[in-house]
């Protein structure tokens, strides 16, 4: 019996111990953010800006692919220096292009024929199209370093503790889409809530979008 | 003498006006039957309208850029039909890879092409004209 009951306890503070050590670990700040309307906010993007750490650029391409003339995924994030691969995976060709200065380029991807990568140098947001296909749209947006974060559909991102300031951005902010609004974290708090204005998306010039009275929709 | 002199004189004038003159009447290109510029820009927006509201045939578009489209089409058109217009686009093999085009489809558009020079009122030895200098890219077109 006794030999039990300090089995029991050495169990207990053992469990205590990683308990604390798990609450050190998570020891973090949450972002929510929403729109004009207050409603939660999914794929924006949160970059750090007190953050200096230089970590080695990932030698593995990212991939945007182009999937049922859809870029995939929608929001790419990297950070600067990292490559982009652009495989195509529809039959079909496809035109790629960015006219943002953070990495102006074109692409000419036909089926089965992939093209190198390209490197995105500088930090910033590029905006993608397909000159062929209008309705699709992706973006690249490109940190300083790994310190950035992506809202989840509750709106939500964790942050380090550390955090001071950072910027905000989303690609349908109402603002100049490569801006990016610098905010600082309020003093003492270790939720926030920020709210960023969201415009809906211009029309695109597709047959789809010319023709939808008559297809009904 | 002079007087049969002027006279050879005078039928190699009218033989040479004659002859220049049918050089001015040379037959027209079809690019020009068409209109020009301003004809096949009808024709293209028709088509592009018969396309759009066509049940067959709107799937294959319904992303697809129309200004792209518009220009392109434009342009190859006024190069097959011997207007002033090098068509420097994706060629009709690049452009139509990995859409698998059927028989049905393509004779379809085929249809939407004739109702759209119908309603620009191209004359149908004009339309059959244009229809032979299409033809030949048939096989660049479908089942790739």
């Amino acid at each position: 019996m006794p030999r039990y009951t300090l089995k029991k306890r050495v169990g207990m503070i053992l469990s205590l111990s990683v308990l604390s050590c798990v609450s050190i670990a998570l020891k973090a700040k949450t972002l929510t953010i929403v729109d004009q309307f207050g409603n939660p906010v999914e794929h924006a993007v949160v970059e750090l800006l007190q953050s200096t750490a230089q970590q080695p650029v990932t030698k593995t391409p990212a991939i945007m692919d182009q999937v049922q003339k859809q870029f995939a995924p929608k929001l790419l994030t990297i950070v600067k220096g990292q490559q982009v691969s652009f495989p195509n995976s529809d039959d079909i060709r496809h035109h790629v292009y960015s006219f943002s200065p953070a990495k102006p380029f074109e692409l000419k991807l036909y089926a089965g024929t992939p093209k190198a990568p390209i490197t995105f140098e500088q930090p910033g947001v590029v905006v993608l199209g397909c000159n062929i296909h209008d309705s699709m749209v992706g973006y690249i947006y490109i940190a300083q370093s790994s310190a950035h974060f992506v809202s989840d559909e509750q709106g939500n991102v964790t942050l380090p503790d550390t955090t001071t300031s950072y910027w905000l951005w989303h690609p349908e902010q109402a603002q100049e889409i490569i801006e990016r609004t610098e905010h600082d974290w309020p003093a003492g708090h270790s939720n926030s809530k920020v709210e960023i204005k969201l415009t809906k998306p211009e029309p695109r010039n597709t047959f789809g979008e010319m023709f939808k009275e008559h297809h009904g929709n | 003498m002079s007087l049969s002199n002027s006279y050879k004189r005078l039928l190699l004038a009218i033989t040479m006006m004659v002859a220049l003159s049918a050089c001015q009447s040379t037959p027209t290109t079809l690019y020009q039957q068409v209109g020009e510029q301003a004809g096949l820009e009808r024709l293209v927006d028709a088509f592009i309208k018969q396309i759009g509201q066509d049940e067959v045939v709107f799937p294959y578009f319904k992303q697809t850029n129309v200004s792209h489209f518009r220009a392109g089409f434009i342009t190859h058109m006024c190069d097959v039909l011997d207007g002033p217009c090098t068509y420097e686009g994706d060629n009709m093999v690049q452009i139509h890879t990995g859409m698998k085009i059927n028989e049905h489809d393509f004779n379809h558009t085929v249809d939407l092409l004739i109702a759209a020079m119908n309603e620009v009122r191209l004359s149908h030895s004009l339309q059959n004209k244009i229809l032979a200098r299409l033809a030949p890219l048939r096989a660049q077109i479908i089942k790739i």
